[in-house]
């Protein structure tokens, strides 16, 4: 994942990829690719918004 | 001397403010002090309108029976207490106390009155918020789409403030939340610098918030007062940050309620807003992040069904070029053939003319022959012996031999000599 990613960055990359996919724009070349990236961009935005960043930090901390 | 003691002159004003005065009046007044001890007790004062300085002052007191039923009624309506510096219209019967003096007994308030003037407050604010052009600053910042870090504006003490965070704390999907207390004073006077100082604390650590939330504990007190205040809202309205208000009235919004980003009633309604917000991107990331998966698998069968299709085209069009080819194969052989003897059939043309040519040019060829055959028959016919036998000439022969040279002869040879017709025989005398 990119150094300075951010949650909007992150969700406004994801939509994107998910309207090209859906747009027909993808080819089946880049498609496992781009489902890679989505999946991490998926996770990194549910961890955002979810505790599981928070816990994980709290261990770290720890 | 004719004098009167000082209860005997305060007796005749009493008893001549009771005749003279009607029982009660409705009385315009701002409250200068206020306290309540069992009853309550006003210090009301008139103002000048330009200036400010007094120009009246009374006392007034509302008995702890009337103000068992004024005080709620006051509050529900308007969403404040009674407090110092508030414009009232009150009921009041004028009382004069030969020991205490004058002072207003109040019956009743029109709390419609204190509305209008909070109202013309407002207004004047909002009035003033529109001029600077601030006036929908705070509602124009966009709502980041993570709201998480919360920078919360309370008093510690309010149960409002637990509430909130309980609520957020226990959302039933596991939402991540941040909060900071800054402390404030939430109601009376103080309430304008106090939200105004923590305001200024939010700032200074500006990056480390997504939106501030101001909250105001439930509990019976409405001293809203202190949040229609022209410093506050233009504070507000110019913060960097989206500002959440749940200090609100059942009925009625403050200035910060108007001016603020988005405003609900209580800091549960406002947990409750928070949570939904992020449950709501949350849905987004899960609607994403299926549509993905859906797409994903949909662009697959497509290319599998893509893949068969042509797969399954290969072996028909291989028979169909490979039709196409043996049929040129075939046309190209038979043309071939076909060349081939028309090529023979010229060929066979050009020997039969050579063939003609060939009769023609040797029956020329030996009739030429034949010509010349009978001139040189003709020309031996003309030199055949007989012909010059008969012309008068005769062969001389020796021993059967013609002679052609007198030498060949000797005398006493018999030589015979050849006529055209008839033979002599002779012997040689001499030879010369």
């Amino acid at each position: 994942m990119e150094e300075k990613m951010t949650y909007e960055k992150a969700m406004k990359r994801l939509e994107e990829i998910v309207k090209k996919i859906e747009g027909g724009e993808m080819d089946i070349d880049s498609l496992a690719a781009n489902l890679k990236e989505a999946k991490e961009l998926v996770t990194f935005c549910r961890n955002k918004l979810t505790n599981v960043e928070a816990e994980v930090k709290k261990c770290l901390d720890m | 001397m004719n004098s009167l003691t000082l209860y005997e002159i305060n007796s005749l004003v009493r008893q001549t403010l009771e005749l003279t005065l009607d029982d009660e009046y409705w009385v315009q007044a701002e409250i200068a002090e206020l306290r309540v001890n069992r009853h309550c007790y006003m210090e009301l004062v008139q103002k000048e309108v330009q200036g400010g300085g007094i120009v009246a002052k009374a006392r007034a007191q509302v008995w702890a029976n009337r103000w068992a039923i004024i005080k709620p009624m006051f509050e529900q309506m308007t969403g404040q207490t009674l407090a110092a510096g508030m414009q009232v219209m009150l009921k009041a019967e004028v009382t004069f106390h030969e020991q205490y003096g004058y002072s207003l007994n109040v019956t009743d308030l029109d709390p419609t009155y204190t509305l209008g003037d909070i109202a013309r407050h407002r207004q004047e604010i909002l009035r003033q918020l529109a001029e600077e052009g601030i006036e929908t600053m705070n509602k124009e910042l966009p709502l980041p789409r993570l709201l998480q870090r919360i920078a919360v504006i309370s008093s510690a003490s309010a149960a409002g403030y637990g509430d909130f965070c309980n609520q957020l704390k226990d959302n039933q999907r596991g939402l991540a939340f941040e909060t900071e207390l800054f402390q404030a004073v939430m109601q009376g006077n103080e309430v304008e610098n106090s939200v105004v100082a923590a305001l200024n604390r939010i700032a200074e650590r500006v990056d480390e918030w997504d939106v501030v939330v101001i909250i105001r504990g439930g509990g019976a007190t409405s001293d809203l007062q202190g949040f229609d205040s022209l410093l506050l809202a233009e504070n507000v309205a110019q913060f960097p940050l989206p500002i959440i208000t749940g200090i609100g009235h059942e009925r009625d919004d403050t200035v910060i309620d108007l001016i603020a980003h988005t405003r609900v009633k209580t800091p549960t309604a406002a947990a409750e807003f928070l949570i939904h917000h992020q449950e709501e991107e949350l849905d987004a990331l899960e609607d994403l992040s299926a549509r993905l998966a859906e797409q994903v698998s949909q662009v697959l069968y497509d290319e599998t069904t893509r893949l068969k299709l042509v797969a399954n085209k290969i072996p028909l069009l291989f028979s169909t070029v490979k039709a196409r080819e043996e049929m040129r194969l075939h046309r190209l052989s038979a043309s071939l053939a076909n060349s081939s003897v028309q090529y023979v059939e010229q060929a066979k043309g050009g020997v039969g003319m050579l063939e003609k040519q060939l009769v023609l040019y040797t029956s020329s060829l030996m009739q030429g022959e034949r010509k010349r055959i009978e001139l040189m028959e003709n020309k031996l016919q003309s030199a055949h012996p007989d012909r010059i036998l008969r012309l008068g000439f005769s062969i001389t022969r020796i021993g059967g031999k013609a002679v052609k040279d007198a030498n060949e002869v000797k005398a006493g040879d018999e030589i015979e000599t050849t006529l055209a017709s008839g033979t002599i025989r002779s012997i040689v005398e001499k030879n010369s």
